[in-house]
């Protein structure tokens, strides 16, 4: 993964981990709640990452997911996740695209 | 620490145990309990078995399975009779394998809940091979 | 009800087995989600019954035993798509089902609704005995010399929560072929068997210690003729050695493969013995009693050839040029003169290969039961075959699956692509495999090309697991991850089977794009250039990988 200390300008970190009861993909959003879509993810800059993630981990079994980590993003609305693997987490199977989680911004790569 | 006992043979209470290791066997001829390390052989204790009542095997971690092929290899090839014993990180949904490998007693912290191992020791009734300890 | 044709009919212990296991794994799943387990004990315990974390969901992988499912069978596995997942189920290279899309707390519900079709989860994943594999033709092909599904059933319930061999050091896989050509890569197992009978009944030929993943390894004989009554001590004794000597310290290095290598085989093959010598065998022995009894669960299919079967296929063949051209490629001769063998390819242009739909797989069971004794075999190609066909019926046949999309008639050709999942789904790949295999399968998608360029394999991996086999590939695709881009490599010259060897990277890794340029590059070479009748393999032996990296390279 991308180092967090590496972060150009335009891009944030987002904290991502997969929900117990389904294995679905959610997103660290508003008030340290879980969300199934990357829109709602909240941008973080490198050093409040370190926090949130401490954070989340504490809370990680206690809102019922696991796995937590963090993401480099490309800022935006829905944020972009500059790697492969976390741009089909956020949008969905590339081979599959009625299974799509939401409308892939316009720069996709 | 408390043991739960997997065969319902008798078995030694836990503070009454003392086992040495396989090394120290060899000082002390005397010692009627020993402990073996998972890459020890169960051949090695062979001069021994003829006095020896208790065998503790090991598991560093629950995924480690070497003790129950010990535990198999001692009751198989080395005809012995005596009580074996597993502590180390074990789950109980190890029970009825470690039973069917031979194995006596299980060393459980004091906080383990028994009910677990209970549960499933029993839940089995079908087995699709024969075992030593059947 | 009526017994099976082709595997085990299921009696009432092997019925109250499942139930209990399912009561097991419901246990399991309420003691991770009140935290008494944690995800580090769940996550082995769960891989045991097939579930996996994947990339967007959990996955379930079904046991098919040694590849053979029943028109009802099929029909639970459309019922479990339809219900618990999106409507379709992905048949892999190990002649099981996977499911990308289930819930955790779904989980013990759909056991349960499998268990009513004599189905299951287990020893689909973890570190033990993995699903037996055999040969998608047993039974049925005209050169075999023993059907091995009876002994791949005794292993399948030997090896069932064995309680030695549920914790080892890695996964191990066994597959048993009864065929002269080695359908089943006997080589690149864990123990490959290969049966054949005799005058004291059947012997086994067995190898040990092959396997593709990060370190490709062709597998080594053991034992050259194992009498059947020592067939489970044999199994017992080197699985035991595997269990206590078998490196627990490396993931990389646990598997059989390694230890065989690093001792060598003759002193493996000493330790095996040591352990049979300490044996008892009569304690371990594998009865005839016991092989008949399980021979007596199978059903045989009842085969009444018609008279013109010959002359009625010929005749279909030549009013209908697709269709001869379908059975060229996807029929395989059977013992019975009247009847063939039929492969359903699930590799149609521009799809993902080993992908079916409920619905096709409704039609499929439909299909099976009218022309082929409700049995179906799941091919470690992603393929699916109809063993025992009537020639007169094969057109019929194959009109019912042109309406389903699934009578490409590429078996053993380029279109034939096998492919893992992949980043899509695939939590461990480095690279998408599904794109690729579709834009290869749509370039050498028409048939009169494929014909052409004849019989030639592709293997797609998306990381060096090589749950696509990339390795044993005549043209071999692994991907590979270059600083959060995918690239991919090409690999010539691998093969399973008989003379098994393992393919050749050929250079520098290359974008998807250029990796297709690439191929068809390759492949334009080959035809261009080939002597009469050579085969692409037999090209690529003749003259090594050097003019065929030229070509790849050329414009990059």
């Amino acid at each position: 993964m991308k180092r967090l200390s590496h972060l150009s300008p335009d891009e944030c970190v987002l904290l991502t981990a997969a929900r117990l009861l389904d294995g679905r993909i959610v997103w660290r959003g508003q008030d340290g709640r879980w969300f199934d879509r990357v829109a709602q993810a909240t941008c973080l800059t490198a050093e409040e990452s370190a926090a949130a993630l401490e954070e989340a981990t504490a809370q990680a079994a206690r809102q019922g997911v696991m796995g937590v980590y963090p993401v480099v993003a490309r800022k935006g609305a829905p944020p972009q996740p500059v790697s492969m693997k976390e741009h089909i987490r956020a949008f969905g199977p590339t081979v599959h695209p009625e299974f799509s989680y939401a409308p892939q911004p316009e720069a996709s790569s | 620490m408390k043991l739960f006992n997997l065969s319902q043979q008798h078995i030694i209470p836990a503070e009454e145990a003392d086992p040495v290791s396989l090394a120290e066997l060899k000082e002390h001829p005397e010692a009627y309990a020993v402990a073996l390390e998972p890459d020890e052989s169960v051949e090695a204790l062979r001069p021994f078995l003829a006095q020896i009542t208790l065998v503790v095997l090991h598991f560093p971690i629950f995924r480690d399975g070497r003790a129950f092929t010990q535990a198999r290899s001692l009751r198989e090839y080395e005809d012995y009779k005596e009580e074996i014993r597993v502590t180390g990180h074990v789950l109980p949904d190890q029970a009825a394998f470690l039973r069917r490998c031979g194995v006596d007693t299980v060393v459980l912290s004091d906080d383990d809940d028994q009910t677990e191992w209970e549960a499933q020791l029993k839940r089995f009734t079908i087995t699709y091979q024969q075992s030593i300890a059947s | 009800m009526k017994q099976p044709v082709g595997h085990y009919a299921y009696e009432s212990r092997d019925r109250e087995f499942l139930q209990e296991r399912i009561a097991e794994f419901e246990d399991q799943v309420k003691r991770r989600l009140s935290g008494a387990l944690s995800e580090e004990e769940f996550k082995p315990l769960r891989l045991m019954n097939g579930i996996y974390l994947q990339v967007h969901a959990y996955m379930l992988r079904v046991a098919i035993p040694y590849g053979i499912l029943d028109s009802r069978q099929l029909r639970k596995l459309a019922h479990v798509a339809q219900r618990y997942d999106r409507g379709y189920g992905h048949f892999t290279t190990r002649q099981n089902i996977q499911f990308n899309w289930i819930a955790l707390e779904d989980a013990p519900a759909i056991l349960r609704d499998l268990a009513e079709a004599d189905m299951h989860a287990i020893q689909t994943s973890g570190n033990c005995i993995r699903n037996i594999t055999s040969d998608e033709y047993a039974g049925a092909a005209r050169d075999e010399l023993m059907d091995p599904r009876v002994h791949a059933e005794i292993l399948r319930q030997w090896s069932t929560l064995h309680p030695e061999f549920t914790f080892l050091p890695r996964k191990f896989k066994i597959a048993i072929s009864g065929s002269p050509e080695d359908r089943v890569a006997a080589r690149f197992h864990d123990i490959g068997l290969l049966a054949r009978p005799s005058e004291n009944g059947p012997l086994f030929r067995v190898f040990v210690g092959g396997g593709l993943g990060r370190t490709p390894v062709v597998g080594q004989e053991l034992f050259d003729s194992v009498p059947e009554a020592e067939l489970l001590a044999t199994l017992e004794a080197t699985l035991r050695v595997y269990n206590a000597y078998g490196r627990r310290d490396n993931l990389y290095r646990a598997r059989i493969k390694i230890l065989v290598q690093t001792i060598g085989i003759e002193p493996f093959r000493e330790a095996v013995k040591a352990e049979l010598a300490k044996m008892d065998l009569s304690h371990y022995r594998l009865t005839p009693e016991r092989v008949a009894a399980i021979r007596a669960r199978f059903a045989a299919p009842e085969l009444h050839a018609v008279d013109d079967a010959d002359a009625v296929l010929a005749q279909h063949q030549k009013e209908d040029p697709d269709f001869a051209r379908w059975v060229q490629s996807n029929t395989h001769p059977h013992f019975d003169e009247g009847y063939s063998i039929a492969t359903v390819s699930l590799k149609t242009p521009g799809d993902i290969p080993g992908d079916v739909t409920a619905e096709q797989m409704d039609g499929l069971a439909d299909i099976a039961e009218r022309f082929a004794f409700s049995e179906l075999r799941v091919t470690h190609l992603q393929n699916i075959v109809l063993g025992h066909v009537r020639k007169d019926q094969l057109y019929a046949l194959w009109q019912g699956l042109k309406e389903l999309n699934l009578a490409a008639p590429n078996i053993g050709l380029a279109g034939d692509i096998v492919s893992c999942p992949g980043l899509d789904y695939c939590t461990l790949a480095n690279a998408r495999s599904l794109p690729l295999a579709r834009k290869l399968g749509a370039r050498f998608g028409d048939a009169r090309l494929q014909e052409e360029i004849g019989a030639l394999s592709i293997n797609i991996s998306g990381c060096i697991n090589a749950c696509g086999h990339h390795h044993a590939g005549h043209i071999g695709i692994l991907g590979v991850d270059k600083r959060g881009s995918e690239f991919y490599q090409i690999l010539l010259g691998g093969q399973a089977g008989d003379h098994a060897s393992i393919g050749a990277i050929l250079g520098p890794a290359l974008s998807e794009d250029d990796a297709v340029a690439a191929i068809a590059r390759i492949i334009d070479h080959y035809l261009a250039h080939r002597n009469e009748q050579e085969s692409f393999l037999e090209m690529v032996t003749r003259l090594g990988k050097a003019p065929f990296k030229e070509v790849a390279y050329e414009t990059v």
